[in-house]
């Protein structure tokens, strides 16, 4: 890959497959992400789209195929591609026993931000959590929880966010804060891929869908059509 | 560099969370007093058995109480998958074993002064200052040694089930070495040491300390990565 | 059966004569020791179960940095071998040693230097076996078993100094290990044998790993025809 395809195509994968036991939660994945872009990954539940989200980042090693994240294989430069991700999944990798405030502070520092106290409590308030800054998040609504998980984004300054499930747990409100903040992250000129069941609202956010079924891609085209022909209204 | 910043931050996380469920610290003091009086029992109340004992059983209650510690510095991180998010902040996973390993090596350390005084009452053993000092100077080598293997282990079995039989199998016949080591110095320390064998002692508890630290700080990206 | 198991069976076989040959020689044609009498002729399995069984672990040692190098099936399979293998002499070695106590010092255990630290090695390689039995995930179970297997062979040496310092207070009794030449004989021929027999079985059980992991082993699914829209989906 030449360093030119290096910076402009931030995930590339040939024939990516995972197998877990005798399970195969994803086979003959080829999918190409342009920097810049934003992807929207839809499917049912178990058709492999946490699995592919945690084969970008590197949390599994791939059972089949090639993958390289803005031409770095995750499982060999592991460090340098971790630096250039983030991924808001499932997990919200929080100590129940801190408070928000210290959540992000341990965050800040080991992922070496000079962020100030001040400029974190600007961030707690940015997914309006400022008022919770000194409560434990063990007792955060999972809601909370996600805004919370969601900071990592602004602390780690990624060039590729991936989000898995960013909607579920939230109000209105909540969902509104997810998409006005990705809306900044495309505007910053991030990439972006969104695992979502809220096919409306993601579909808002990205130019292109590919949608799974059995851990498998069986259709890729443009997020707008992906909405026409399930016959989704926003 | 950064390696040293993200150990730093690691052992401040740890000393916070710990401080936050400082009751567990109590619970596991108390622990170690319960195992000291159960030795006693075993003994019987002849005051020259105990005496000569004391060391050995102040060391077997130490390394008893270090297995809850040990499990629990990486329950906490299983608990919402935090280390996961730590290793993909990112956190090198050299700097996550090493801020472990001191501030488990610390929690051990914290238990000597608590048991050290209950022993000394409880089976009649003088010490004076300078003994105290040097008892918890050998203690820390001990923990120090405890703590290598005993995070790494920790960070495996807390994935498994029958993590509370797995992590104590694997690390009592491994710690062998450190245990003999302590009990001997104590006992030495205790009860005098005419021979100047003590230092022979202190040699093999930081030769081992020095070996572990080393093997096992090499070998835990390998197994809290899958893959690696 | 394919040509290589059969040049396997052979290590066994010859193994076996040899064993077979070396016990008589050493049950019924070496002298009996000057002092201990025939107590003595457990030496000739009692060594060579000693040198092989640490022989094994230094095999699976070996393999189990080939384990983490490599990520292979076959070095995880040949690592669980040799462990097991070495486990098994070693626990030969444990009841050897009590037999050969009990009617030289009258009694079962005696704090020897060699049989502590062969005990303490037991429960070491032991508690790998146990570890592995709890991960289910093959690659996993494999890189653990490296790592614990690698961590414990590094205390073997650690172990046997200290054992040695805690004993040189005490009164020495140790087994032992000067030989007469008339015995050097069927003590070299049973060290061979057992190696040779050490060989087979590592190899077998290092197959019946192999032939587990393989049946752990699925095809990809066939490839799935893509859509060309998504309104039966």
């Amino acid at each position: 890959m030449t360093s030119a395809e290096q910076t402009t195509i931030a995930v590339r994968s040939v024939g990516l497959g995972k197998r877990f036991g005798r399970q195969w939660a994803l086979a003959h994945c080829d999918l190409q992400v342009d920097a810049g872009q934003a992807v929207l990954l839809a499917g049912a539940n178990g058709s492999g789209k946490t699995t592919l989200l945690r084969l970008i980042a590197g949390l599994y090693k791939p059972t089949q195929g090639q993958l390289t994240i803005f031409g770095n294989d995750p499982n060999r430069e592991r460090m340098t591609c971790r630096q250039t991700l983030t991924l808001v999944g499932h997990d919200h990798y929080l100590y129940s026993q801190l408070t928000a405030l210290e959540t992000v502070q341990v965050w800040a520092r080991l992922s070496g931000c000079e962020h100030s106290d001040d400029q974190l409590l600007d961030l707690l308030e940015e997914v309006d959590l400022r008022h919770w800054r000194n409560k434990r998040v063990g007792g955060f609504s999972a809601g909370m929880k996600k805004r919370l998980t969601l900071l990592r984004t602004r602390l780690e300054e990624p060039r590729l966010i991936l989000l898995d499930e960013p909607f579920s747990a939230l109000d209105t409100d909540g969902q509104k804060l997810i998409e006005d903040w990705v809306q900044r992250f495309k505007s910053a000129g991030k990439t972006l891929v969104v695992a979502s069941h809220n096919l409306p609202r993601a579909a808002r956010l990205c130019e292109r869908a590919v949608f799974l079924k059995e851990g498998q891609i069986i259709w890729q085209g443009k997020a707008t059509d992906m909405i026409q022909q399930l016959r989704l209204t926003s | 560099m950064k390696i040293l910043r993200q150990t730093w931050a690691v052992v401040r996380k740890d000393l916070l969370l710990e401080w936050r469920g400082r009751s567990r610290i109590l619970s596991v003091l108390l622990f170690g007093v319960v195992t000291l009086l159960l030795f006693s029992f075993a003994v019987g109340p002849d005051s020259v058995m105990l005496r000569t004992a004391a060391g050995g059983f102040l060391v077997l209650a130490l390394l008893l109480s270090s297995t809850l510690s040990l499990s629990e510095s990486f329950r906490v991180e299983q608990e919402l998958r935090a280390i996961e998010g730590l290793l993909l902040l990112p956190v090198d996973p050299v700097a996550l074993y090493y801020g472990k390993c001191l501030s488990n090596t610390f929690f051990l350390m914290l238990l000597a002064p608590v048991l050290t005084p209950v022993t000394l009452i409880l089976y009649s053993v003088e010490l004076d200052f300078a003994g105290f000092l040097t008892l918890f100077g050998l203690w820390t080598l001990a923990a120090a040694g405890l703590s290598a293997p005993g995070t790494l282990y920790a960070a495996m079995t807390s994935r498994l089930q029958s993590q509370d039989v797995l992590l104590p199998l694997l690390l009592f016949p491994l710690v062998i070495p450190v245990l003999m080591g302590s009990v001997k110095s104590v006992t030495l320390l205790l009860t005098g040491d005419p021979m100047s064998q003590i230092q022979s002692w202190t040699l093999l508890l930081a030769s081992f300390a020095i070996i572990y630290w080393s093997l096992c700080g090499l070998l835990f990206p390998h197994a809290i990565e899958e893959g690696s | 059966m394919s040509q290589r198991m059969t040049k396997i069976h052979l290590f066994g076989l010859v193994g076996l004569l040899l064993l077979l040959v070396g016990s008589y020689l050493g049950l019924f044609v070496a002298p009996p020791d000057r002092y201990m009498g025939d107590v003595q002729r457990i030496m000739y399995v009692h060594l060579p179960s000693a040198w092989n069984g640490m022989l094994c672990y230094l095999f699976a040692f070996g393999f189990a940095i080939a384990s983490i190098w490599q990520h292979k099936p076959k070095w995880d399979a040949l690592t669980v071998g040799a462990i097991e293998v070495g486990a098994v002499l070693n626990a030969l070695l444990l009841i050897q040693g009590s037999i050969w106590a009990r009617p030289t010092w009258g009694v079962w255990w005696d704090w020897d230097v060699r049989l502590t630290t062969s005990l303490i090695m037991f429960l070491l390689f032991a508690g790998v076996l146990a570890l592995r039995s709890f991960v289910e995930d093959p690659n996993q179970r494999a890189t653990w078993t490296a790592i614990a297997t690698i961590v414990a062979f590094i205390d073997v040496p650690l172990v046997y100094f200290c054992v040695r310092w805690w004993r040189s207070l005490h009164q020495v009794q140790s087994t032992p290990d000067t030989v007469s030449s008339a015995m050097v004989m069927p003590l070299r021929l049973n060290s061979i044998a057992i190696f040779l027999l050490v060989i087979w079985m590592v190899a077998q059980r290092a197959r019946l790993e192999m032939i587990r992991h393989q049946k752990e082993q699925v095809d990809e699914p066939a490839r799935m025809a893509t859509v060309g829209g998504l309104e039966n989906v």
